[in-house]
């Protein structure tokens, strides 16, 4: 089988119509599993596949499923996270627009791997036309039978909803995400408890990315072992790498699990935009530490990443071309996480404030000897001491910049 | 239970217990804002981050629950550096207005920074501007400037009272404590906020700017504004009378007691220390005949008086013109006092009770009964009944009245026309009312927080208490005034 037909993102116009994707072989991976497998098996096969979370932590998704304690009386949920809040990330919104059905099957299959009823699709409000989208797809998947009360005379019910976010970067952290779905202010809670025991409503609850799910169709259709062979061993399948800034192809490239950055930089992005060299390289959204042109020799993988010292995180690849000074790179990034931080912890909502303050004073050449030492004193003061992982999104790529491009930093501040 | 190590030191503690509440029962003392004990913990100060031996990363000491064998240390080099990190970034933004901020003296945030900050300062940047004097209700002020976020309030709102008047709004460094448009907290618990504040966020128009804490005494005794008996600390200053508009009792706080009011007390009760100050009697008064000698009489020329003329009664065989009035505010020994003086060693048998008037009760802490002994009158045999007007002024020679309270179940007019009737009457109380004028002989009695004594609350739980504030010159507590009088009759008390 090839992998352009198996891809997460379809191309073509009407790609996205049931019809379309029935002819693509859609649904038959769900009817077939559920009328022939039990949930406890459905479950084992993802494992077996090695799927790992495409949100940014990189978490196995059939050890996340299996913590859903199965003897629990309670409604259990799925959120599917569509909040794609990671700046340098626009990968699911393809997923949605061009293969809405894909999401639904792999709902479907998670649902009914792990015993729960009714899902949510948690999607940023920017996102709208892809919330409508969704809604039809729904609505067309109930019709046929797909969704519903008695999903392929099997006696197994789902009901899919679509909830719009209000544009918080927070609420794309999975439990100011179920704290949003409830109504309340977007605000990470504190665990444990963790969602798969005390989630949604209180109740146990599953929550993973758009691209996470839309892969589990995929194991079905085609095997574990055909999933796991697409990528590396212990993290199967391909990843959705979004690559913009400074590249002559910036776009979505679907590609292995592994692929070398510097072959997605040079060979799939046609390499640094015309008369510009690459200065700098966030290779997993914004919340990834900043890799220099020399270390980009490095496989797109959660291991090998976190070996460079780096994430793959959202695989949302950021490349920053010599044109670009580094302080207005580090303005930028230190703005966005004061402007986002959602004020609960102390570290977070003061340090990223401060360090903001701190770039822009550097930035308008009021810049002190202390300054950068004192953004990275800040920086470690967030690092793993905040409520959510935001204290470290904020501290990582801030702590990259000042250490890798402290030479240019200190131009400003020396003049 | 289970056995955990803090600090090195071995210890019990309950299954499911946090490592902040098993420090806390070792008198290991981990520093904190948001956490308290009456809310579930809310992780968001970071101020308790500790080290537990095998996990790379610090840890929440007031979310995480105790194991069998965990090793916690609370003072290695990476927990002093990110409390210091944390205070750091807390007074970055702080006004520091300590010297004119109400809390200094039990700010968390001062006494934090001189145990475990003592920093240089680093920020050269322009501090956030919040507005500063944020009317919330009641006379509750707002400081969002010293605010630390800690939700203690907002919590306070939600879980204890119900009412949910305030919330967190915007986010990141402009996140702030407010409240909705046209709403103001009413409740009747509103007090307790300015208590669980760490910081000067929210102070108090009543306390502000009067006094520092540091000049203030601090006594335990028993709310007598109502049958809960909920456990309080008066905080006064020691020297009475004061000059000028000086107060002696500059406010009443929640003293804890698990089984009677929690950490809470009711602002019926805390504003009661209007009640102890204001409108006090303060000299013995005798209204029909003038001084004898252009001074006043002493409290040994009356109370012999008095026990003359109880002894004339007496002799003459006529025991049953002599009439007492009780209230339910007196302590059990007050009471029980009573009981031998006048009804087992005098043969008085016309005891009667004058207390407040019931209120409403707020379905928490604050009863009905208005008076904190009525458990404690019953309990000693009393059926606690007002008289009746026309018989008592038909039978009675010499009346003693015990507080001012008949003036709240009669016309005026009509108590003043039957007590005409009453040859002489003594009235003991600690406030002025329009009683005074209507007795013969006024005695300024202390408040119950002056004096020692018990209550036996609505529960039936006896609650013994000392005198909380010295009572102001020239007044003296109804025991004493027994005591002196049995002596007087040579009636032995004890």
């Amino acid at each position: 089988m090839s992998d352009v037909i198996a891809t997460l993102i379809p191309a073509g116009e009407n790609s996205f119509r049931l019809g379309a994707y029935l002819g693509r072989g859609g649904y038959e991976a769900a009817r077939k599993t559920i009328l022939t497998m039990k949930p406890r098996d459905v479950l084992e096969e993802v494992k077996k596949a090695n799927l790992r979370g495409r949100g940014g932590a990189g978490f196995p998704a059939g050890s996340k499923w299996a913590f859903v304690p199965q003897a629990d009386e309670r409604s259990k949920y799925l959120c599917v996270n569509a909040d794609e809040g990671e700046p340098g990330t626009f990968k699911d919104r393809a997923i949605m627009t061009q293969d809405p059905h894909l999401l639904l099957e792999g709902i479907l299959l998670t649902c009914y791997a792990v015993g729960i009823h009714t899902a949510f699709i948690y999607i940023r409000a920017e996102y709208e036309a892809i919330a409508q989208r969704l809604e039809a797809a729904i609505e067309e998947a109930r019709q046929k039978g797909f969704l519903g009360p008695d999903i392929f005379g099997s006696g197994f019910g789902l009901e899919v909803l679509v909830h719009r976010g209000a544009g918080a970067y927070i609420c794309g952290e999975e439990t100011a995400l179920l704290e949003s779905i409830e109504g309340k202010r977007g605000m990470p809670r504190l665990k444990p408890p963790f969602p798969a025991s005390v989630g949604l409503f209180g109740s146990p609850t599953v929550i993973n990315n758009v691209e996470t799910i839309a892969n589990v169709p995929l194991i079905f259709r085609y095997g574990a072992d055909w999933f796991v062979a697409r990528g590396l061993p212990r993290d199967g399948g391909t990843r959705i790498f979004g690559v913009s800034g400074a590249v002559r192809k910036p776009g979505l490239y679907e590609l292995p699990v592994g692929t070398p950055l510097r072959k997605i930089i040079y060979e799939w992005a046609g390499g640094p935009a015309e008369g510009q060299s690459i200065k700098a390289v966030v290779p997993g959204g914004l919340s990834a530490p900043f890799l220099t042109p020399e270390e980009i020799d490095v496989p797109m993988d959660y291991e090998s990443l976190a070996h460079a010292k780096s994430m793959l995180g959202s695989a949302g690849v950021i490349v920053i071309g010599d044109r670009t000074p580094i302080i207005d790179v580090l303005r930028i990034v230190a703005r966005f996480y004061a402007h986002e931080s959602c004020g609960q912890c102390t570290p977070c909502r003061i340090g990223t404030t401060w360090i903001s303050k701190i770039a822009d004073r550097i930035g308008a050449g009021a810049g002190t000897s202390g300054d950068l030492d004192l953004i990275r004193h800040l920086a470690e003061g967030m690092k793993g001491k905040t409520l959510c992982p935001m204290g470290d999104a904020a501290a990582f790529p801030v702590l990259s910049i000042v250490d890798k491009f402290g030479q240019e930093l200190g131009e400003p501040i020396s003049r | 239970m289970v056995t955990i190590q803090i600090d090195g030191r071995a210890m019990q503690a309950p299954t499911g217990t946090t490592i902040l509440k098993a420090a806390d029962q070792a008198g290991i003392v981990i520093p904190r804002f948001c956490y308290h004990p009456a809310f579930e913990p809310e992780g968001s100060c970071r101020m308790c981050l500790v080290e537990i031996e095998d996990l790379p990363k610090l840890d929440l000491a007031c979310s995480t629950v105790v194991r069998e064998g965990m090793k916690v240390w609370t003072s290695t080099p990476k927990v002093l550096q990110a409390r210091k990190d944390v205070l750091e970034f807390l007074l970055a933004d702080h006004p520091l207005d300590c010297p004119i901020c109400d809390k200094a003296g039990e700010c968390f945030l001062q006494d934090y920074y001189d145990k475990h900050g003592r920093y240089a300062s680093r920020f050269l940047e322009a501090k956030e501007k919040k507005k500063k004097k944020i009317p919330i209700g009641k006379k509750l002020l707002l400081d969002r400037e010293r605010c630390v976020l800690c939700t203690r309030c907002v919590r306070f709102l939600r879980g204890v009272t119900g009412t949910g008047e305030l919330g967190v709004f915007k986010r990141g460094v402009k996140a702030e404590i407010g409240i909705d448009e046209g709403v103001e907290i009413r409740n009747n618990y509103s007090g307790n906020l300015v208590d669980i504040c760490p910081v000067g966020a929210i102070t108090d128009g009543d306390f502000r700017f009067k006094t520092r804490v540091w000049f203030l005494e601090k006594k335990r005794t028993v709310c007598p504004r109502c049958s809960r008996g909920c456990n309080i600390i008066v905080q006064s200053v020691r020297n009475y009378p004061l000059s000028g508009r000086q107060r002696r009792i500059y406010r009443i706080v929640p003293a804890e007691n698990q089984d009677v009011n929690g950490y809470w007390i009711c602002d019926f009760g805390r504003f009661g220390y209007h009640d102890i100050e204001d409108n006090r009697l303060t000299a013995i008064a005798v209204n029909r005949e003038g001084p004898a000698e252009g001074r006043l009489p002493s409290w040994e020329d009356i109370l012999k008086g008095l026990a003359a003329e109880i002894r004339a009664l007496v002799d003459a065989g006529r025991a049953s013109s002599l009439a007492v009035i009780l209230n339910s505010s007196l302590t059990n020994e007050e009471l029980a006092a009573c009981r031998k003086l006048f009804a087992d060693a005098l043969g008085v048998r016309s005891i009667f009770f004058a207390d407040p008037k019931p209120g409403e009760a707020d379905g928490y802490l604050l009863t009905a009964d208005r008076t904190p002994n009525g458990g404690g009158a019953a309990a000693l045999g009393f059926s606690p009944e007002l008289p009746d007007l026309e018989k008592l002024a038909g039978a009675a020679d010499l009346l003693i009245i015990f507080g001012p309270h008949l003036l709240e179940h009669y016309p005026a007019e009509k108590l003043a026309d039957s007590l005409k009737g009453i040859r002489r009457k003594y009235l003991l109380a600690a406030h002025r009312s329009g009683l005074d004028a209507l007795a013969d002989i006024v005695l300024p009695t202390a408040h119950p927080a002056e004096k020692k004594g018990s209550f036996r609350n609505v529960k039936g739980t006896v609650q013994s208490f000392e005198c909380a504030v010295r009572a102001p010159r020239g007044c003296l507590p109804e025991g004493e005034i027994l005591s002196r009088l049995a002596s007087e009759l040579g009636v032995k008390l004890e």
